[in-house]
């Protein structure tokens, strides 16, 4: 039985071993997170290792002949191996529980040297907002090696922010400010993923986190207030085109923007005036490009955009496309 | 519970007697049960009124009840005397049929149902004075919430009791204990509405 | 047979049964006939009387739907259940009559049309809720299939982003209200009055009622799919606020629809509650009680307590969608978050409600099978009542990632950890059972040992799940789905199908064909391992749950998992034919082909109409196999030879 029991054990342990489960850690946090799963791998190694010995071995032992009306033997219980059995898993959970509990606490240590980034999810579309640099973008950028506090709510539902490199994930609640504190330590591009049922678009509401060096991210956030202040007119459209959200769906060649969830602005705006722009706007279920969705474009710009602000939108997409 | 091996017979076409394996009654324990999960309803709504008042409202830092709304604190406490003494004869008309008294039976629960009604009556009143309401604020949602739930309940029971009434005054009540279960379980529903009047009055009216 | 009689008439001759209604009274007579034209009334009644109050209270408009779909799914079931006769016995009373004595002749099925009425049996009823939990599970499995052809590739082949969020909704909701809990609920309903000696259960006429209740709940979650714009709810089995009030009016469905399955749910664990405190045979102390019956009673005070908590959390969503009020906006002071905390109060137990009593089965059948006692019989009795307490504790290891307070998260883990101490008192004790057995691995006994492993591994992977690192990883992704159906399927599932098979003997008379329930039980242990373990790995790899797309890369994983899970589907198949084919003409059952000592198996197959000719006396353990001359019961009053069992074992 012992045989039986080790080899579950180590089939089990090559399992968890030789296959990539996780993805490769890229923040700090991260990395603590995957000691919690790896203590709490080799515990469950061992553990079904016991499971399944016991159970093979048992079935094939003590199988019975299809004619034998034998009884078994009539074992009541054990005390000791009852309370061996008690208290054992009882160590071992509290074990997990704590080694959990002090990573916890050690990745919620929000350093004094941090930097803000404010998080907005809305149906369907991610917005960042830089307080101290003045910028929003449809991506979240950051340097590496430096801890970036999200400060995160929803306009509408309830959504949520996840990284899987990343591992951390929190649901942002229409209302309330909920927080993440991330200390990305690897260079790379990484998908922003929606984990909360948000409606229709839920499976398609992604962005991007693009972590950078220093010079790096210096060098965009230059970027990013150029194409805010100018760039070829329509100074205050770029902006808002960019605090809006539209760059998590739509590709714009001048605002660096490459969603792919929605069609390229840069090829379905070609040949088309103001009066269509606006309307994609504000009605975007009248007409859908080929291969494209309905219902998934945000239909409340025209709520939450005044008229002034649309139109100096439309002006800068048409100017950055070429049209008009 | 050892007992003496029991030889209940069927008939075929009727069932053996169950044996009785508790001393309480099942009936009894059926509507204590039934009670307990009633309970449990109110701590849903008690919950949802806990979220808007504490969690949300003390991190606002507001008034409570919020400005500029005010609860008729004297008069729910006139009606809460008012159900507190419907329990009382509610207890007066059990203890009756239980001494064999159809007259003050038939007394009590019309005093019990007349002041139940009574209660009802205020409280839609009021309802209609209070000067807000259910769609206004997280406040009015859960006090209406909880109130009303707390009226369909006296409803209910005012039904209970009007059944009650009629099999009493058809003389269907005796003073024996299998004989007075119909008055009995209404009862028992009936001071669960009184003391959950009473919870929801502290927690709403005075807290 | 307890009964309410204030007015008792003296034992008279026995009555005979009534004769059956002629002419017009065909139609005012409890049953279907009186349905067709009643429901009908009904509905246009709730238009009316909505119309009608709107109209004098000048609200517009008048054809309100959302008020209307309230109206409909309030008035119609009451009306039909009124119809189909639940309540007759109970309006004779309210109206104040004397209360006739029961005559019996309704009680019990002599033929198949009994079986589609008011039956007050709860042999019949037990039968009644497996069948119909069944074509649920049939129904929810279907949808699951949908789902997987749709998720077989990347990008959208056969349903839009919003059908897609119903499928997965409808089929979580069905499971659950519609499958597991109800399909628990109706073998209890069946061995349980067996197992203890009773001749049914405490109250009968609210047996049927709650019965009842079910196919109204079912076609009313189904009828979501009826609504024109938007359709079937589609913001999950969990429907969080504030998705759920902003979305269609096919929510409303779904919210009306649980109350009237948590009300059958409620009813029926008080009656299971009441019927085993008060019904047990002389003899039988709650010690002596068999396993099925201990997890019934802790899963009956789970429902009791639990389920108001979840039919709270949908009457506020009903009321800010119909009555426009502000539990959950924020601007208005409302606590979204709130929704969560009341929700998932009921919803944590509701997932003790659908294993517990599937543990019980599994007692029972590992002790028959392996003809031993089950080890540790005390302790497996008292970890049943340590995960009843503990698991109202543990809620908001739903919400770790929810943006509650934090601190809530640390007692939360450390008490959804320790809930797997007494989970593994329970396994382990159960593979002492089978050791030095006498192991005979007919198609119950097959399903009880893959389900030992399977719930481990489900069981293993919400360990990984209660550590909140881990969870703050693994939430709301596809490593989710794998637990869940782990545990739900590897789990409950694999017990509901091992008790249907012990018990089929002793419901039909016949026995089922053990080929078929052995092809069944390989069939889908394989194509269930296949869809389910890989999602494992594609959730922590970065694949979200409730998606109708995914990332190209997890392509391959998922026709692998699609392809399986049409094999599981097909695997049911087997099930269904063997089921029917072995109901309608399988071998004649003898009363005790297990040679089981436990009460429902000293009668016949099926057993007579009110069970038991004289109600036995119990002298010893449920699960004596192997010491000689010991005894569970005896009947006739006969003094045969009792043994009490010496204390083996050390």
């Amino acid at each position: 039985m012992l045989s039986i029991g080790v080899l579950a054990g180590l089939v089990t342990a090559a399992v968890a071993y030789f296959i990539p489960w996780l993805p490769d850690a890229a923040a700090e946090e991260a990395g603590t997170i995957d000691n919690v799963y790896w203590l709490a791998t080799i515990i469950c190694i061992v553990i079904f290792g016991i499971v399944v010995g016991v159970t093979v071995y048992s079935v094939f032992k003590f199988r019975a002949r299809p004619d034998d009306e034998e009884d078994g033997s009539p074992i009541h219980g054990h005390t000791g191996l009852e309370i061996f059995w008690t208290a054992i898993p009882t160590a071992l959970v509290t074990a997990i529980s704590v080694y959990s509990g002090v990573v916890l606490v050690q990745n919620e240590q929000a350093d004094p040297g941090r930097r803000l980034v404010e998080v907005t999810a809305e149906q369907f579309a991610w917005s960042f907002h830089y307080p101290d640099e003045e910028i929003t973008t449809g991506e979240l950028v950051l340097p590496v090696g430096q801890q970036v506090e999200l400060k995160m709510t929803a306009k509408d539902v309830i959504h949520a922010f996840w990284v899987p490199e990343w591992r951390l994930k929190q649901d942002t609640v229409p209302g309330i400010f909920t927080r993440l504190l991330i200390t990305p330590t690897k260079l790379g591009t990484f998908p922003v993923i929606c984990t909360e049922l948000c409606g229709l678009g839920h499976a398609v509401m992604r962005s991007r986190a693009r972590v950078l060096d220093q010079a790096g991210f210096d060098q965009w956030v230059k970027e990013q207030k150029e194409a805010r202040e100018g760039g070829g007119g329509g100074g205050q459209g770029k902006e808002l085109f960019a605090s809006a959200g539209c760059a998590s769906c739509h590709a714009l060649a001048d605002a660096s923007a490459t969603g792919a969830v929605g069609p390229s602005l840069d090829e379905s705006l070609q040949g088309k005036d103001a009066a269509f722009v606006k309307a994609a706007i504000l009605d975007p279920d009248a007409e859908i490009a080929e291969g494209y969705q309905s219902g998934l474009m945000p239909k409340n710009y025209g709520d939450t955009l005044s008229e002034a602000q649309i139109d100096g939108l439309v002006e800068y997409l048409l100017q950055a496309t070429g049209g008009g | 519970m050892a007992a003496v091996a029991h030889t209940e017979h069927a008939h075929g076409d009727h069932p053996p007697v169950a044996n009785q394996s508790s001393r309480v009654d099942a009936r009894l324990l059926g509507i204590y049960l039934f009670i307990g999960s009633e309970i449990m309803l109110f701590g849903s709504f008690f919950t949802a009124y806990f979220f808007a008042r504490v969690v949300v409202g003390a991190q606002a830092g507001d008034a409570w009840p919020p400005e500029p709304y005010h609860l008729p604190v004297f008069l729910a406490l006139l009606n809460t005397i008012i159900l507190v003494t419907s329990s009382f004869s509610m207890h007066w008309a059990l203890q009756s049929i239980k001494r064999n008294n159809r007259q003050g039976l038939i007394a009590g629960l019309t005093l019990t149902f007349l002041l139940g009604l009574t209660f009802l009556l205020i409280q839609a009143r009021e309802y209609t004075r209070i000067g807000f309401a259910p769609q206004d604020l997280a406040f009015s949602s859960t006090f209406f919430g909880l109130t009303g739930l707390h009226g369909a309940h006296v409803f209910v029971g005012l039904n209970l009791l009007a059944y009650a009434l009629v099999r009493s005054v058809r003389g269907h009540y005796g003073p024996k204990a299998h004989d007075h279960l119909g008055v009995e379980i209404p009862g028992i529903y009936w001071h669960f509405v009184d003391v959950m009047w009473i919870v929801v009055y502290v927690t709403v009216y005075v807290l | 047979m307890i009964e309410l009689h204030e007015h008792h008439e003296p034992e008279a001759a026995h009555h005979a049964p009534p004769g059956k209604p002629r002419g017009l009274r065909r139609l005012t007579a409890a049953g279907w006939l009186r349905v067709s034209w009643v429901a009908p009334l009904a509905f246009g009644l709730a238009t009316g009387l909505v119309y009608g109050a709107r109209a004098a209270m000048g609200l517009h408009p008048y054809w309100e739907f959302p008020v209307l779909i309230v109206a409909w799914t309030v008035i119609v079931p009451l009306a039909f259940l009124i119809a189909i006769g639940g309540f007759d016995y109970w309006f004779y009373w309210i109206s104040g009559r004397p209360t006739r004595p029961e005559d019996h002749s309704g009680h019990g099925a002599r033929s198949w049309k009994d079986y589609f009425r008011i039956n007050t049996d709860h042999k019949v009823i037990g039968v009644q809720y497996v069948v119909t939990t069944f074509a649920f599970f049939v129904i929810a499995g279907l949808l699951a299939v949908f789902m997987r052809a749709e998720l077989a590739r990347p990008g959208m082949q056969f349903v839009d982003n919003n059908q897609f969020n119903g499928l997965f909704s409808e089929h979580a909701t069905l499971m659950i209200f519609l499958f597991v809990i109800p399909a628990f609920a109706g073998l209890g309903n069946f061995v349980i009055p067996l197992m203890i000696g009773a001749p049914d259960m405490a109250f009968p006429r609210l047996n049927a009622l709650s019965y009842w209740l079910l196919p109204v709940a079912g076609l009313m979650f189904l009828s979501a799919y009826l609504v024109p714009d938007g359709g079937a709810f589609a913001a999950g089995w969990t429907n969080y606020v504030p998705l759920a009030v902003e979305q269609p009016d096919g929510n409303l469905f779904f919210q009306m629809g649980v109350q009237w399955a948590g009300a059958s749910s409620i009813m029926t664990a008080l009656n299971f509650l009441v019927t085993i405190i008060t019904m047990r045979a002389p003899g039988m102390t709650f010690w002596r009680m068999p396993l099925l019956v201990w997890a019934n009673f802790a899963t009956s005070t789970l429902v009791v307590v639990a389920t108001p908590f979840v039919a709270g959390s949908q009457f506020f969503i009903m009321f800010d969608r119909v009555l426009h009020t502000n539990f959950f906006d924020f601007n208005q002071g409302g606590y979204a978050v709130g929704y969560q905390h009341i929700f998932w109060f009921y919803s944590h137990p509701a997932v003790y409600i659908m294993m517990l009593p599937g543990f019980g089965i599994i007692s029972e059948v590992l002790a028959v099978f392996a003809r031993k006692p089950i080890f540790g019989y005390r302790l497996m009795a008292l970890s049943l009542m340590a995960i009843l307490v503990l698991g109202f504790s543990v809620w908001a290891h739903h919400m770790f990632v929810a943006g509650m307070g934090p601190w809530l998260r640390i007692p939360m883990m450390a008490t959804t950890l320790l809930i797997a101490v007494p989970t593994g008192i329970k396994v382990f004790s159960w593979l002492a059972t089978l050791w030095e057995g006498r192991i005979h691995f007919k198609t119950p006994m097959l399903w009880a040992v893959g389900f030992i492993s399977m719930f481990v591994i489900g069981g293993l992977s919400g360990i990984f799940l209660g550590a909140v690192p881990i969870d703050q990883h693994a939430s709301d992704t596809y490593y989710i789905v794998a637990h869940i159906h782990y545990v739900l399927f590897g789990g409950s599932v694999f017990t509901i199908f091992a008790g249907v098979y012990h018990w089929f003997p002793k419901m039909t008379g016949r026995m089922y064909n053990e080929r078929l329930g052995k092809l069944h039980f390989w069939t889908t242990f394989v194509a269930f391992n296949v869809t389910f373990f890989p999602m494992h790995w594609v959730g922590l790899r970065g694949m979200p749950r409730r998606v109708s797309d995914y990332d190209p890369v997890f392509g391959d994983w998922n026709m692998v998992m699609s392809i399986a899970s049409f094999a599981l589907g097909a695997s049911t198949l087997i099930f269904l034919y063997n089921m029917i084919a072995s109901w309608r003409s399988g071998p004649i059952a003898p009363a005790n082909p297990w040679r089981a000592l436990t009460l429902e198996w000293q009668v016949s197959s099926p057993p007579p109409i009110f069970n038991f000719d004289e109600i036995p006396q119990v002298v010893g353990s449920p699960y004596e196999y192997g010491v000689r001359g010991a005894r569970h019961a005896v009947f006739n009053g006969s003094r045969a030879e009792v043994h009490e069992p010496e204390k083996v074992g050390h």
